[in-house]
This record gives structure tokens, C-alpha cells and sequence, in this order.
């Protein structure tokens, strides 16, 4: 019989060669390159180093307004025939704007990349940008913020940028607001995409089954001619004073939102993997301290976890759960108590546990070519080496003890948090007022309508 | 490109207490998926013990006889795998994609808590899981903004007494009076290795898999096959309102109708139909209420097909100042001309093109292979049906989307909206 009591042991270890990455460059375009034959199927995403960032004060929205518009017709046909095209092809185009990029990703089978590049071409070069269809297009976001008004994930999201980056662009929302969205025009539309998309340049990563002379061919033909522009906004991350408590009131809300954190620094490859073993410890996976605690022992909530994340010019730490609301006050002190312990101390076994996971999940993150064109996204942006992933899984091990507990010790400000609560003020308030800080109501954009 | 990538080479075997095992070989992936269907999901339930499948499946990850409680999740992720569960109407899986040296780890923990769940169960653990799923059914249901919709839906269509009428999470106080005799009685009556399938996908030697396990599930007493759940063909005798009041700002409103079974004669001229009418910009119901007329935010047709039964259903929610009636209006309008005219071959290949080449992109991973080999297998007895799927697809005619149209959509539905109540967010 077979000895079940102890975890089996693996096997002698897997093979696993990183697909190979190419990058060159055809004009000032750049491109990331990484052939793949397994299947008939091309990725290809684009990037433009522009996003909401960009977006002037009283004109927020804008950038994500464009990208909604580019592809509502280019060149020769109208906003209906276009899509039609790429239906017909199964080609899945999906164009977007956040913070810090301005970005088209495409999906198609190899034999039909070639026409769908072309049409691609048409949208970045050529597209129409009508009155009508950008009144259509504005109507909708519009109806889109109106509607985003009861969504606790949400208006918790919001509230926590705008707070936790007040002062920087990273505190608006992508999508604006409803006066901001009133300002933009169509020539504003126009004016955006002449000065940073029609002619600046881009960065190109396609992995899949199509060779890298046909790739330079198609991009040169199409994208030559385009400018490098230089679009740095550095901003200094501060701190809240003290730890404050922001509540929304969401009327008979039977769970309460949470998002506890605060800014951090941009990413700096001497202090990311410690700090991301350090973050895999306290909140990253299911495993992690903060779900076990809140989910797995207390049942406050489905699930609960953090996240040290990266913009390109600032960082952030941000605790998410969603928690039963008559548990709201204790979920925020366990939480806390989380934060704090972790800078107390970390086990051995932990940091082995954090290590083993990510160095030995390391070959499934490049499994789908979808996935392969993804992980290219943090090179572009944090203008990493081509070979990053080379000795990623290195970096990772030589990771020193010492080294985690450091990064809990300088990255996490237990006494500097913002904390936003979505939920029923009748139900959360006196459980939150038991917890000493500061007390804000906010409405759903995280405006501050009273201070308790 | 290597051979015909929808023609997969599988071998099937069976242990001699019934439980199944379908190996699939892609020797180019460095991970192994191990999936397992159990033959139970919520239509097995009955009213007043609704949501139990689910909330079982939750207990299968709270450790085993040699396995302690969060041990699954930790030695998955210690080993760089991901893993999870999911219970829909008509089955319950389990899963985890591990690098290809772990298969026996995979192996291990499945076969522990296939064997030896119970000698680990507790009180604790049960009211632990209970709280879980309660607030997982506020988070996904009740604090979601239409999030009611779909068990209201289904409620509405179905009979009080049929296995689809309740939703797989259940309903609040039946999750909150379940205790240990339920988990035991659930377990030992559909838990056993005969009412499962074991799929293993990717990068193992057969024969070494064959002979772990062997050695892991052998052991593990089989029992009858069990029926699966039984209902007679369902259909409204009239067409049914609901209004649900919601936390919500802009009003939606939903159409259901009984429409063909997962496989069934009609169920890909279906999804072929749902295409036509809302995939595309210049789709149907896209372009009229849209894009011409403006008065929806969003539209969505789609069917659903189980074991038992099938759904179609649209979706529309209507822009600030318009009413529900306006949109009702209007997809009645189009869903007329459709049976009355037809589509077109345009349409036709379009959708085709569209559902072929989203099925291509699905392939990419070896997760979604092996429980599609698990799907085909229960519906069809067949795991190697990726061709015969398409082929479903590709041999509609536009003739018969209008006839299926006319079948499915000119009879009873139900029409639920869901609008704003006074109130909400006070901000």
C-alpha cells in the first residue's frame, strides 16, 4: 500500500526553455519579437507610451475617449464595416487607455494576420473620428459613470486613488467624470490623437506563427515616418499624516468594501522581489496570511488579499477584500494587525514557501501566447532589459532573508494608511469608530462631503 | 503546424471500482492538468437543501485524512501550480495545473479527499465554509448590482420542483442550516470513484500515470452507478413579469426562454442566432438599440444549455431617460423581422468565423483542454469531440437559424426588470 502520510516528492526537474524574445527595431518603432509554431495563431499587442496621465484637469477621460472612438471607422470604411471585417476574420481587437499607456491588442488566426494588420494600420492611421460617432461614444461613457455609482468594488477603487494619489494624475479615474466628460469635444479628440498617436512611436510585441522579415515588412510599410516623443511626468510620492478612514454609505449594503494602503515607490529592481516575496507572504495568493486569517479562520469574507502594484511613475500597496457588515470594524483590525506583524517578523518556512511559488510557477506564465505578449508590457514601461526573464527565477532565490523583512519594514506605513469602507454607514460606523482614527464621509467619486 | 489540431489522441481506462480515467499526452507543455468531474452538481439538490453541492465543494479544500486543513491550496501553490473548483447545475470539478515533475502531488491530494474526506471533517470547519459561502453569496449576488437577476431568472422558468430552478450557490437559509450529517450523507452518496472522471493532460509518461494512479485511487471503495437527475420537457404555459427593485441606476430588463439541451439538435443554431443578434456592431439588436437608436447602454443574447435543459436570454440595459418598454419594444421588432425574413449568408459566416477562431484561442491552454475533454466526455461519451463540435457549427444553414428562432422565440417567456428602488447609494 501507498504511504499517503507525507506529501509526495517531484520528479527530477521539468524542461522548460523561455521562449525566445528578439528585440529590434524598424524606424523608430520598437518591436519584441518571439516565434511560436505550436498552434495557428498570432498575438500582437501595441503600445504608445501616452495615457490618461495626459489628460488635461478639466478634460478627464479623454484618452480613454479616444481610444473608444479610434476604431469607430478608418479609411475607407465606416464604424460598422470595420468591425464587420474583423468578424468575419475571428480577429479579436480590444484597444484601451489607462494611466500610462495607450494600447491595441489583437488576436488572429495566422492566416488571417496579414489583413487584419492591414485594417490595424487603418485604425492608427487613418481613422475617421466623426461628430457622430463621438457624441454616441461620450453618451455612453456617461451613462457608463452614471451607472458605475452603485458598483461597491467600484466606487471603492475610485475612492481609494483619488485619496492615496491626491495630487498626482494617477488620482483621477480613466473614464473622468461626468463634467469633465461634458468638456471634451471632437476637435479635443482630434487634437490628442495628432499630437500622440498618429505619429509617435510604437512598441510592437508579437509572438506566434508568423516569421520576423514578414513582421518588419508590415511594420515598416505601415508606421514608418513616426517620431519618438518624450512624455516623462515624474511625480514624489507623500504619505498621509496619519491613518484616516473614508466611509461611502451604501444603504442596507449587507458587506462592506474594503481597500486599506497607501502610495509606494516606483519600481526599483533592487527592492521588487523582495518586495514581492514579502507581499506574497502577507496578502499575494490564497495562501497568504491575510485570506488565511480573514477568510480561512474568522469567515468575515469569500476572500481577501494585497497587492504591491506599479505605475510608471509611482507605486502603491493596497489591501482588497469585500467583508460581511456587522465584521467591518474587526476585519480592519486584523488587517492592520496583519500589516503590523509582518514587519515584526517572517518565517523561514514562508519566505521558502513565497520563493518555491514563484520560481517554480515561473514556466506557466508563459503558456499562452497571450500571456508571452503580456509579459513584454513591463519591460516597455519600466524600460527593463530584453533578457529580464533570463535569471528571473535567480533574482528571486537570492533573495535574503533579511531582505523581506526589510521590505515589510520600509515599504508598509501601518500609521499612514487611507481606508475606504463602502457599506452601510447605519451598520459599519460605531464598529469603525471603535478603531480611533479619523473619521471622513465621502460620496462615491471619494470627495469628502463631512469630517466626524 | 502539427497534424489536425482538433483530432486529440486519448486513451481511456477504467479501475475496477468504476472510477474513469482519460489520459491526454502533449509532450510540448511543461505542466500537467489534473481534472476531475464528479457527477454531481446542484440539479442533484432538492428545495430546502438547495446550494449543498456547492457549499460541499467548499469543504473539499478544508484538508483530508492526510491533509490538513489548507494544506490543498498551500502545497499546490508551493509547488507553482494554480488550482480550483467550480459546481454548475448538472456537475461538480476540481483541478490543478502543475509543473509536469508534481503530477503526483495532484494525484495525492485528489485521491485523499476522494477517500478519506470525512476523517477530517468538523463542526469548525462546516461553520467556517458556511460563513464563507454566505458572504461569497452576498459579494456575487446580493451586494452586486443586478445581481439577483439570473436566480430569478431561472426561478421564473422553471418549476418549483425542477432540478434547474434554484441557483448552484442556494439560497441563504438553506445555506445556513446545513450540518456534519449532510456533508457525510452528500459524501458517501456521490463522492465514491465510480460517479467521477479523472482527466490528466500534458506533459507525463502513460504509463507511469496509469500505475499512480492505480495506486492512489485503487484503494478507494467504488459503488453503483448512480441515475443522473431526471425532469420532464419543460415549457411556460404564459409569459411571466417580474419587477425587482435593485441598488442600481439605469434599468434592465432580461428575456428568457426554454430553449434546446447542451448537444441538442438546436443548441448550435442557438448560439449561432445569439451571434447574429448581438455580437457583432452591425449585429441586430448592437446596431438598432445601440448604435441607430440610441436608447440602450448595452445588449447581449446568448444560450445556455445544460444536461436538462436550455435557456435563451437577452439582456438589455436601457440609457438614462429611457424605459424598459422602449427596449422591449424595439428587440421584439428585430426578433420579428428575423423570423420573418431571415439572415443572411453574411451573418451566417460571420458568426461561424467568429465561434471557429474563438474556439482556436481557447486551445492555448491545457487547463481548458482537459475540461473540455471532461465536457465531451459526459455529454457525449466522447472525448475527442473538439471536430464534431465544430462541425455542429459549421453545418447550420440560415434557413435554420430562422426556423429555430421562430421554434425557440415565438413561444412564452420570462420577462424580468430590474429597477432602480428608492433610496441606495445616499451620497
Amino acid at each position: 500500500m501507498f504511504d499517503r502520510s507525507t506529501p509526495p516528492k517531484p520528479k527530477s526537474k521539468i524542461d522548460f526553455n523561455l521562449p525566445e524574445i528578439e528585440k529590434f527595431n524598424a524606424g523608430n518603432n520598437t518591436i519584441y519579437y518571439s516565434r511560436k509554431a505550436k498552434l495557428p495563431i498570432v498575438q500582437l499587442n501595441i503600445i504608445i507610451e501616452v495615457g490618461s496621465r495626459l489628460d488635461p484637469v478639466d478634460k478627464k477621460g479623454l484618452a480613454l475617449l479616444t481610444s473608444l472612438l479610434i476604431d469607430e471607422g478608418a479609411g475607407k470604411y465606416d464604424s460598422f464595416e470595420l468591425n464587420d471585417e474583423f468578424e468575419k476574420l475571428g480577429t479579436v481587437l480590444s484597444i484601451n487607455a489607462n494611466h500610462d499607456t495607450f494600447s491595441l491588442s489583437m488576436l488572429s488566426l495566422s492566416e488571417n494576420f496579414e489583413k487584419s494588420f492591414a485594417l490595424l494600420t487603418e485604425i492608427l492611421n487613418n481613422p475617421n473620428l466623426k461628430a457622430d460617432d463621438f457624441e454616441r461614444e461620450k453618451k455612453k461613457l456617461k451613462s457608463k459613470i452614471i451607472q458605475q455609482k452603485k458598483e461597491p468594488s467600484y466606487i471603492a477603487n475610485t475612492a481609494f486613488d483619488k485619496i492615496v494619489f491626491d495630487g498626482t494624475y494617477y488620482a483621477y479615474p480613466e473614464i473622468g467624470y461626468l463634467e469633465t466628460l461634458e468638456n471634451i469635444t471632437i476637435e479635443d479628440v482630434k487634437e490628442y490623437y495628432q499630437k500622440y498617436i498618429q505619429n509617435n512611436s510604437l512598441y510592437l510585441t508579437v509572438v506566434g506563427n508568423v516569421s520576423k522579415d514578414n513582421i518588419v515588412k508590415l511594420v515598416t510599410r505601415s508606421f514608418s515616418g513616426r517620431q519618438k516623443l518624450n512624455n516623462e511626468q515624474f511625480i514624489e510620492p507623500t504619505l498621509t499624516q496619519k491613518t484616516k478612514i473614508y466611509i461611502a454609505d451604501k444603504k442596507d449594503a449587507p458587506q462592506t468594501e474594503l481597500r486599506i494602503g497607501h502610495i509606494g515607490n516606483k519600481r526599483n529592481e533592487a527592492t521588487y522581489y523582495s518586495i514581492k516575496l514579502m507581499n506574497t507572504i502577507l496578502g499575494g495568493e490564497f495562501s497568504s496570511r491575510i485570506n488565511l486569517n480573514l477568510r480561512e479562520k474568522k469567515g468575515f469574507t469569500y476572500g481577501a488579499g494585497s497587492l504591491y502594484g506599479y505605475y510608471k511613475y509611482t507605486g502603491f500597496f493596497e489591501v482588497h477584500t469585500a467583508v460581511n457588515a456587522g465584521n467591518t470594524g474587526e476585519s480592519i483590525s486584523e488587517i492592520i494587525k496583519e500589516i503590523n506583524g509582518i514587519r515584526e517578523k517572517i518565517e523561514e518556512d514562508e519566505i521558502n514557501f513565497a520563493k518555491s511559488y514563484h520560481t517554480k510557477k515561473f514556466p506557466s506564465l508563459f503558456e499562452t501566447y497571450t500571456q508571452i505578449a503580456k509579459n513584454i508590457t513591463p519591460l516597455i514601461i519600466h524600460k527593463l532589459e530584453t533578457n529580464y526573464y533570463q535569471d528571473y527565477i535567480e533574482k528571486i532565490n537570492s533573495v535574503k532573508n533579511e531582505e523581506t523583512l526589510n521590505a515589510a519594514k520600509q515599504n508598509l506605513h501601518p500609521n499612514n494608511l487611507v481606508i475606504v469602507a463602502v457599506g452601510d454607514r447605519n451598520k459599519i460606523y460605531e464598529q469603525i469608530k471603535g478603531l480611533g482614527a479619523e473619521i471622513f464621509i465621502i460620496d462615491e467619486t471619494g470627495k469628502v462631503l463631512e469630517t466626524n | 503546424m502539427p497534424g489536425n489540431i482538433f483530432d486529440i489522441n486519448y486513451s481511456k481506462h477504467f479501475l475496477e471500482n468504476g472510477l474513469e480515467i482519460i489520459l491526454f499526452q502533449d509532450r510540448t507543455v511543461p505542466t500537467v492538468s489534473v481534472n476531475i468531474w464528479y457527477k454531481v452538481g446542484s440539479a442533484n439538490e432538492v428545495p430546502g437543501k438547495t446550494g449543498f453541492s456547492h457549499l460541499f465543494e467548499h469543504m473539499m479544500f478544508q484538508g483530508s485524512k492526510h491533509v490538513p486543513k489548507e494544506g490543498h491550496f498551500k502545497f499546490i501553490e508551493e509547488a507553482g501550480g494554480s488550482l480550483n473548483g467550480s459546481t454548475s447545475f448538472d456537475r461538480t470539478n476540481y483541478y490543478e495545473t502543475v509543473p509536469a515533475n508534481y503530477l503526483e502531488l495532484a494525484l495525492w491530494l485528489e485521491s485523499d479527499r476522494m477517500g478519506f474526506l470525512l476523517d477530517a471533517l468538523n463542526q469548525e470547519k462546516l461553520d467556517n465554509q458556511k460563513e464563507v459561502v454566505m458572504n461569497e453569496r452576498r459579494q456575487r449576488y446580493e451586494n452586486q448590482p443586478y445581481g439577483q437577476a439570473w436566480e430569478l431568472i431561472f426561478s421564473n422558468l422553471f418549476s418549483p420542483h425542477h432540478p434547474y430552478s434554484w441557483p448552484t450557490i442556494g439560497w441563504m437559509k438553506d445555506i445556513e442550516n446545513f450540518n456534519l450529517e449532510d456533508v457525510k450523507d452528500f459524501f458517501k452518496k456521490y463522492y465514491k470513484p465510480s460517479n467521477a472522471t479523472l482527466a490528466v493532460g500534458g506533459n507525463f509518461d502513460q504509463e507511469e500515470a496509469l500505475y499512480l494512479i492505480a495506486n492512489y485511487f485503487g484503494e478507494i471503495p467504488g459503488g453503483n452507478k448512480l441515475e443522473l437527475p431526471f425532469s420532464e420537457p419543460v415549457s411556460l404555459n404564459k409569459t411571466k413579469k417580474i419587477v425587482h427593485p435593485d441598488n442600481i441606476e439605469l434599468p434592465r430588463i432580461y428575456l428568457a426562454w426554454h430553449s434546446d439541451k447542451i448537444f441538442g439538435d438546436d443548441d448550435a443554431s442557438l448560439d449561432i442566432l445569439a451571434d447574429v443578434l448581438s455580437s457583432a456592431k452591425s449585429s441586430r439588436l448592437q446596431k438598432s438599440l445601440v448604435f441607430d437608436k440610441q436608447i440602450a447602454q448595452d445588449v447581449s443574447a446568448f444560450q445556455f444549455s445544460a444536461r436538462l435543459a436550455g435557456a435563451f436570454i437577452i439582456v438589455a440595459t436601457a440609457k438614462p431617460g429611457i424605459t424598459i418598454n422602449e427596449l422591449k419594444e424595439e428587440i421584439f421588432r428585430q426578433i420579428d423581422r428575423l423570423i420573418k425574413n431571415g439572415i443572411t449568408l453574411e451573418e451566417l459566416n460571420r458568426a461561424k468565423n467568429s465561434i471557429k477562431s474563438h474556439y482556436v484561442y481557447s486551445l492555448q491552454k491545457i487547463n481548458n483542454i482537459v475540461d473540455q475533454i471532461n465536457l465531451y466526455n459526459y455529454h457525449l461519451g466522447e472525448p475527442n469531440s473538439f471536430e464534431y463540435d465544430l462541425e455542429r457549427y459549421s453545418n447550420v444553414t440560415s434557413s435554420q437559424v430562422q426556423q429555430t428562432a421562430t421554434k425557440y422565440l415565438s413561444a412564452e417567456y420570462v420577462e424580468l426588470h430590474i429597477v432602480p428602488k428608492e433610496g441606495g447609494l445616499n451620497v
